[in-house]
């Protein structure tokens, strides 16, 4: 089961405890088990489980209260998801790779950032750099249009850095 | 240089997206663009740091080896049906094979018959946990995106005259309602759902103000839940059953109000069968 601790690592980020984690873990691995017939032989296995995890977690309390609570489709209106990222330019402008490399060391600081993250944003960050999915993987593992999957990896960085910027400008209230 | 390289295309050279005519265009737009490669630099770095960052959390050792004792399960499962011809193909006649070395045989058949009876029940107590488990789940976040749901029941109606003919054709069976309700129990709709590719009718009552989801499915095997109430979240989980049906009711009311309600229900079932017969 070489897929069963990435699995609960994204469960985890997307569930935010150990028992809703661990219960969508194995209904992803019942699902999984009873569905498998449908699994098509040389499609990617990788994509399919992520998908049967993603759409379990969408239908448990864990992601009806994240649609409740951050009103994740108000947020991300599909018609400002293919425009241009909102980037704090002054940011990057301003700070030397030097002054960026010593802050993403802080690797509490981006968890933090990355916990702030709506779940649209965060899970397809987590596919992107964590799991190492390509673009054509995470569009099928979400069920979205790949121009979609793009805007959303922009968004999500840039409001990662604007986090990490937030932090490093007042670190004391923005951890208290 | 006043066009800068956008944030998409930053992001797909981070994440080694681009084909080779956008990466060449890239690459000479970078060589005198200062300010473009030092962003570039900050998406490659902040990529490298997310996917430090996000490998966070390890799955508890108790977790995979429950998964792996429910693979197992399933693999036995799926080699039980080919252990005939298995052993068909490779039994052969034994010779010079004396009366001790027969009974020691027996013995051990016996002694391993025991044995994989033992762990098959075991497997398949974990086994019908786990799917009970998974029933509740569902039926408990059924119910609570129904409560949370902005959207309208299916079909809203007090009168069950109205609410059971609404399913017609709609799923592969039929159920009665109870003409009589407990105290302050009311009908108030139903909706058509699914649980486990399976249609079923979820039934919304209330109890004074507490709100009971009842799913009522077809019955395809041995039912996965227990009459006795399974409390998850301050919510209690009913099962009850008939020849045919299966039912599974939740709600936050005191449990032996959900049992006058689930009592009436089965009751409903059992006195359309005897009318029928």
């Amino acid at each position: 089961m070489p897929l069963l601790p990435s699995l609960y690592n994204v469960a985890f980020w997307l569930c935010r405890n150990t028992h809703d984690a661990e219960d969508l873990v194995q209904e992803t691995f019942l699902k999984a088990l009873r569905g498998f017939a449908s699994f098509e032989p040389g499609s990617n296995f990788k994509a399919w489980i992520f998908r049967i995890l993603r759409n379990s977690y969408l239908t448990s309390r864990s992601g009806l209260a994240a649609r409740r609570t951050v009103g994740l489709e108000d947020e991300l209106s599909e018609s400002g998801e293919s425009g241009p990222a909102q980037v704090p330019e002054a940011a990057i402008e301003r700070q030397t790779p030097e002054v960026n490399l010593l802050q993403m060391a802080d690797r509490a600081a981006l968890q933090t950032a990355m916990e702030s993250l709506p779940a649209p944003l965060l899970e397809v960050i987590l596919l992107c750099d964590v799991e190492e999915m390509k673009y054509r993987e995470i569009a099928a593992t979400l069920e979205i249009p790949m121009g979609t999957v793009m805007s959303r990896i922009a968004r999500a960085r840039a409001a990662l850095r604007a986090s990490l910027a937030a932090q490093q400008r007042s670190p004391r209230e923005f951890r208290a | 240089m006043t066009d800068h390289l956008s944030q998409t295309i930053l992001n797909a050279l981070a994440d080694g997206e681009l084909s080779e005519g956008q990466l060449a265009g890239t690459n000479q737009h970078l060589a005198g663009c200062p300010a473009c490669t030092s962003n570039a630099l900050y998406q490659c770095l902040l990529k490298q740091a997310t996917a430090k960052a996000g490998q966070r959390y390890e799955a508890p050792a108790h977790l995979l080896e429950r998964l792996a004792r429910l693979g197992t399960q399933a693999d036995s499962r799926s080699q039980a049906s080919n252990i005939g011809t298995a052993s068909g193909s490779s039994s052969r006649p034994m010779r010079g094979f004396g009366l001790l070395g027969w009974a020691a045989a027996a013995v051990l058949l016996i002694a391993s018959v025991t044995v994989t009876l033992v762990q098959r029940a075991n497997q398949r107590a974990e086994m019908a946990s786990a799917e009970r488990g998974a029933l509740v789940s569902e039926v408990f976040d059924q119910h609570i995106a129904t409560l949370a749901g902005n959207l309208p029941l299916q079909v809203v109606s007090t009168d069950r005259h109205t609410v059971k003919p609404w399913f017609q054709g709609k799923i592969p069976f039929s159920f009665n309602l109870p003409q009589g309700l407990p105290s302050d129990t009311t009908l108030d709709g139903a909706n058509l759902t699914y649980m486990h590719n399976q249609p079923v009718a979820q039934l919304l009552y209330s109890i004074g103000r507490h709100r009971v989801s009842v799913f009522l499915r077809q019955r395809m095997g041995p039912s996965e839940m227990d009459q006795s109430p399974t409390e998850r979240s301050g919510f209690h989980v009913m099962g009850f059953g008939t020849n045919d049906l299966e039912a599974v009711a939740i709600s936050d009311v005191d449990p032996v109000r959900l049992d006058e309600l689930t009592s009436a229900i089965k009751h409903a079932q059992t006195e359309e069968q005897k009318q029928s017969k």
